[in-house]
């Protein structure tokens, strides 16, 4: 393999390999890149096992050929050099990166041993679907930081993607609190449901970011398809495939309470600020923060019987008996930084059933975030 | 520690030195010797003991009054000792704990040299005297620490694991109390290896569950780990009275107030209890526990209300009563207590 690419195009594709390739180093070639020079360009693959990303850049390719290559050293390597041509070359068993007055060497694993992987659903009944773009990175960063990452329920880490005709949903839970993401959707043109009214999925933690990933730069939207084992999202020509995970989603419907019937509307910004502070003195293990609440106030307290206790009062519409709640001050943070609406609703039926909260005013999706609260 | 809490009193009271000491309770008032000096021991005095008994074997004995703060600060000394060469501390109690020194932070390659730093770091701080026992795994390493007391180094190299099993008897382990030792004595079990050649089937009857941990053991295995700050799976407290109580709402206050002490450490600790135990012994020593079970709590009204509701099962008030006691026990944290009700499926 001989070829010469330019440092830019090279840069923009590796950078975004570099969260794909297997970080415990438990299978050496898992840490490398795939690189396969043909035509007038050249191809990257590489892949953990679980998440897998297919991308390629313009070159000028003297001979075809592929290799293998430590991706993080290639990128770190690529990134120092000077704008300018690169020139890559294989080398009695290893590669020769040169650019400008640099010269170097690094070691290359052999081709054989890079896992295969399947880059369509292989059958010609698969679902597949045209995925607006806008919205799934929405759904994505309103969901992805509800899911634990390190459950033993293996399916609670990842979330489930419901795909409908008319709408699609992206939903997350760690069994504490619950993140639904719903977006309406027309079908195009080139949709098949492979003969399902809903296409579920439940997609990995690490697919949702590296899908974020992609969805930060370009337009296109995205064009998805579901396999018999593996997912494939492609982005404006740069193909994401993940492994999906195997396994019952548990019953989401049945968390998400109908009958809240108080409601409070919160400025998101004070009740940001006053959770922050006030869960400073909460308890470090639990990170309670109670909300009591009654007409006209809401007092945000906490207490730790290490530290102190500390309470901010926000003024708030409501009429009713007095009530208090204990949330996970954490939990409560983290719908508040993934929404951007001015106004969030909290409803609540009692001080031991779910609590919903909700932007005032979102447009163009529908977000549902249920907390369980504490027994305190 | 050797005799931690006689010698911490040995210590702050220069005339106790050399004298035969029992901390505890007075034995008209029904005492128990929670720790014997050597000097006490020497006589056959030792810990769980009744003091009038110990009294009957000693009468020179010097009965201390129990001071648990300056016991918790000697204490405290020297687990800061110990972690100042491993964070791997897994305490047992308030003197003895496992160390992880595989990798320690004074550099050591040698366990024997920890040990003999920590036995004198240990008297230079406290000027009080430990045990240690080094060896392989945790099982050798506490008969090795009791081997040889006081002030004693006992140290099991890999190679010497056999030779030491060799000697052992079987109720030189920890959970082979005499009643399973005569049980397996009977049934020609004497010294720890003979477990190794004893019938599968034969052991299992004999001791139950406890058959593959002993099968293990006897072949010097022990994998667990060095596991620090492990969790507290109960509290309570107990008190035995100076004389019988007969009167109920007497009971029931007692009990009132035990359960609200538990319910104080619920607080500091942050945790719910699922269970409240009670704990009842008679005059005549018989001995009964009562459990409730509930959903998670740590209200003082309703743990306190269940207590006492448990008396009613026991002869509480129509019999004297001797001990009284009250534990919580099954845990949860209320971080762990706020799961979406998702149903059966996934309640796990």
């Amino acid at each position: 393999m001989e070829l010469v690419v330019r440092k830019n195009d090279l840069l923009r594709e590796l950078q975004l390999f570099q969260g794909i390739v297997e970080r415990k180093n438990t299978i050496p070639i898992l840490a490398n890149v795939l690189m396969e020079a043909k035509g007038d360009e050249v191809r990257f693959l590489a892949t953990d096992l679980e998440v897998g990303l297919r991308s390629q850049c313009a070159a000028a390719v003297a001979k075809g050929g592929a290799l293998t290559l430590p991706a993080k050293k290639f990128y770190e390597i690529v990134k120092s050099l000077p704008e300018t041509d690169i020139r890559i070359a294989e080398d009695k068993g290893g590669v020769k990166v040169a650019a400008d007055r640099f010269d170097s060497r690094m070691q290359t694993l052999p081709r054989e041993d890079f896992p295969t992987l399947p880059e369509h659903a292989g059958t010609s009944g698969a679902p597949r679907a045209t995925l607006p773009r806008a919205a799934v990175k929405e759904m994505v960063a309103k969901t992805a930081f509800a899911i634990t990452g390190e459950d033993t329920r293996y399916f609670l880490n990842g979330a489930l993607f419901v795909l409908r005709p008319d709408e699609m949903s992206l939903v997350a839970t760690d069994g504490h609190r619950l993140a639904l993401v719903t977006v309406a959707r027309g079908g195009g043109a080139a949709e098949r449901g492979g003969g399902e009214d809903e296409v579920k999925a439940i997609l990995p933690k690490k697919t949702l970011g590296e899908l974020s990933r992609l969805l930060q730069e370009g337009d296109a939207d995205i064009q998805y398809e579901r396999g018999e084992n593996h997912l494939f999202f492609d982005v404006g020509g740069r193909l994401l495939i993940s492994r999906m995970i195997d396994g019952q989603f548990p019953a989401y419907e049945r968390v998400i309470p109908k009958g809240n019937d108080k409601k409070i509307e919160f400025e998101r910004d004070r009740l940001t600020s006053a959770v922050k502070r006030v869960a400073l003195l909460s308890n470090e293990r639990s990170r309670a923060v109670k909300f009591q609440i009654e007409n006209g106030r809401v007092d945000v307290t906490s207490s730790s019987p290490d530290l102190g206790e500390a309470k901010e009062t926000l003024p708030i519409e409501f009429t009713g008996s007095p009530m208090q709640i204990c949330f996970n001050a954490q939990y409560v943070l983290d719908f508040l930084s993934a929404v951007s609406t001015d106004v969030v609703s909290l409803e609540l039926k009692d001080e031991v059933s779910q609590a919903v909260m909700k932007p005032v005013g979102a447009e163009g999706y529908d977000y549902t975030y249920v907390i369980m609260p504490m027994r305190v | 520690m050797d005799a931690f809490y006689a010698s911490v009193e040995q210590r702050d009271t220069p005339s106790l030195r050399g004298q035969p000491v029992a901390v505890g309770g007075q034995p008209d008032k029904r005492g128990v010797v929670a720790a014997a000096s050597y000097e006490a021991r020497a006589f056959g005095v030792h810990s769980a003991m009744s003091m009038v008994k110990a009294v009957r074997l000693c009468p020179s004995l010097v009965i201390v009054p129990p001071d648990f703060s300056r016991y918790k600060a000697a204490s405290n000394a020297v687990f800061s000792i110990f972690r100042e060469v491993t964070p791997l501390v897994e305490p047992l109690s308030l003197d003895e704990a496992y160390l992880d020194v595989t990798e320690n932070l004074w550099g050591e390659t040698l366990g024997t040299a920890v040990a003999k730093r920590l036995k004198a770091r240990i008297r230079a701080e406290t000027q009080l005297t430990a045990s240690a026992g080094v060896a392989p795994n945790k099982f050798l390493a506490k008969i090795a620490s009791g081997w040889k007391k006081p002030d004693g180094l006992t140290v099991i190299s890999p190679e010497r694991v056999e030779p030491f099993l060799q000697q052992l008897p079987v109720d030189a382990l920890w959970g082979v109390g005499p009643v399973t030792a005569k049980k397996l004595r009977a049934r020609g079990i004497d010294r720890l290896v003979d477990v190794r050649s004893a019938d599968v089937e034969t052991l299992r009857d004999t001791v139950g569950s406890l058959a593959d941990w002993l099968r293990q053991l006897a072949n010097g295995v022990d994998d667990r780990p060095v596991v620090p700050n492990r969790e507290v799976k109960s509290s309570g407290s107990e008190n035995t009275y100076p004389a019988d109580l007969t009167d109920l709402d007497t009971i029931r206050a007692e009990i009132a107030e035990m359960a609200a002490h538990a319910i104080s450490w619920l607080a500091r600790k942050e945790l719910l209890a699922r269970t409240v135990t009670i704990k009842v012994r008679y005059s005549d020593f018989t001995t009964i526990t009562r459990s409730h079970s509930a959903a998670p709590s740590r209200d003082e009204t309703d743990l306190t209300a269940r207590a006492v509701r448990l008396l009613e099962k026991t002869d509480a008030g129509r019999r004297p009563v001797r001990l009284l006691g009250v534990s919580v026990h099954n845990f949860c944290s209320a971080a762990d207590d706020d799961r979406l009700p998702f149903g059966e499926r996934n309640a796990e």
